[in-house]
């Protein structure tokens, strides 16, 4: 990297968002942020020592014989002082202590389905309701799994109308893009206008 | 096809460990003198914004106060960073950064950049900002 060497004060402000990535074990999180991302940090918590062998439910997923026991991070430069940040939640139980740090402040998520195991994204689905945070249910089309009409799936979810529900590759940018777009302009269509332009003037430090 | 995470590196394949890198192999929270708490009580958010302050005492060197890893995480945010970009660039467990970080922001030689409050949705502007960003990828 080439910076030229700045004064820090005189450089803009960067602010900085964040998007959560939720869903079961399995369902793609570290796929769908590694297909995205600008760059492939991990980052890791500390009480994560355990292993989780014979822990972890691997029914149905035969491909899969490693959790992610560190934080999928990804990172999006919008502009030289707005970044967008992608945080992989950890899905097995004993990390939800991670999930209202996480959760606080962040713009929305998109909960990862996978159709084989659609049961295992509800308490995704149910703490973001609860929550109140904007989200998306992006079914990930993994090659071997059933295809099911978005109509089902919905159903199967008891999943409100206004949540949108999309297919996606988490293994495809472009596909990763258009779930991440879905979500933002979701957001945005639940944003009164009036209360936009009150939250702006606001800077309340933390 | 392969399946859904083996483009991640392993990090534990055919029965053995194969970590990104080594990593330290002292404990974690060696590095912080055993604290697992930031000194001021203030728990930095993961998009916490750092950037050292111009002056603030960068090259102290006394291993009392200024440690290795302080001052790689002083090398980190001679830009402005995100307490996940230091993390992730010093190898570092995110609740051990905000403890270095504490150290560092209390004696002057970094400091917070206040973003807007975290309680509040952004605005229709930054939401339209992400969206032409992401359209343009």
């Amino acid at each position: 990297m080439a910076f030229a060497p700045s004064d820090p004060a005189s450089d803009a402000v960067l602010t900085a968002h964040k998007i959560l990535i939720a869903g079961g074990f399995g369902a793609g999180k570290t796929t769908l942020v590694s297909a995205i991302s600008e760059v492939r940090p991990l980052l890791t918590e500390e009480p994560l020592s355990t292993a989780s062998v014979g822990r972890d439910n691997l029914v149905g997923l035969p491909n899969k014989t490693t959790t992610t026991v560190a934080l999928d991070f990804g990172r999006i430069t919008i502009s030289e002082s707005l970044v967008l940040y992608l945080f992989g939640v950890p899905g097995q139980e004993r990390f939800w202590f991670m999930w209202d740090e996480l959760a606080y402040g962040a713009l929305g998520a998109v909960v990862l389905a996978d159709v084989r195991r659609l049961d295992d994204c509800f308490p995704s689905v149910n703490y973001f309701e609860t929550r109140e945070l904007p989200f998306i249910v992006a079914v990930n089309c993994f090659d071997d799994a059933p295809r099911y009409d978005l109509a089902e799936i919905r159903l199967a979810l008891d999943l409100d109308e206004d949540v949108p529900l999309v297919l996606c590759d988490a293994r495809q940018q472009a596909s990763v893009k258009n779930a991440l777009i879905r979500l933002v302009e979701s957001i945005a269509a639940g944003n009164p206008a009036t209360l936009s332009a009150q939250g702006r003037r606001l800077t309340i430090g933390r | 096809m392969p399946p859904p995470d083996s483009s991640s590196p392993g990090w534990r394949s055919a029965g053995r460990w194969v970590r990104r890198d080594s990593g330290p192999v002292v404990r974690p929270y060696a590095v912080t003198g055993g604290r697992t708490e930031p000194a001021d009580g203030e728990v930095l958010d993961v998009i916490a914004v750092v950037v050292a302050m111009p002056g603030g005492d960068a090259e102290d060197d006394d291993p009392q106060r200024r440690t290795p890893e302080h001052r790689r995480i002083l090398a980190l945010c001679q830009r402005q960073a995100t307490v996940a970009d230091i993390a992730a660039g010093t190898g570092l467990p995110l609740g051990v950064v905000r403890v270095l970080l504490s150290d560092l922001i209390l004696s002057g030689a970094a400091t917070v950049i206040r973003q807007r409050s975290a309680g509040l949705r952004p605005g229709n502007d930054v939401l339209q900002e992400i969206l032409n960003g992401l359209r343009a990828l």
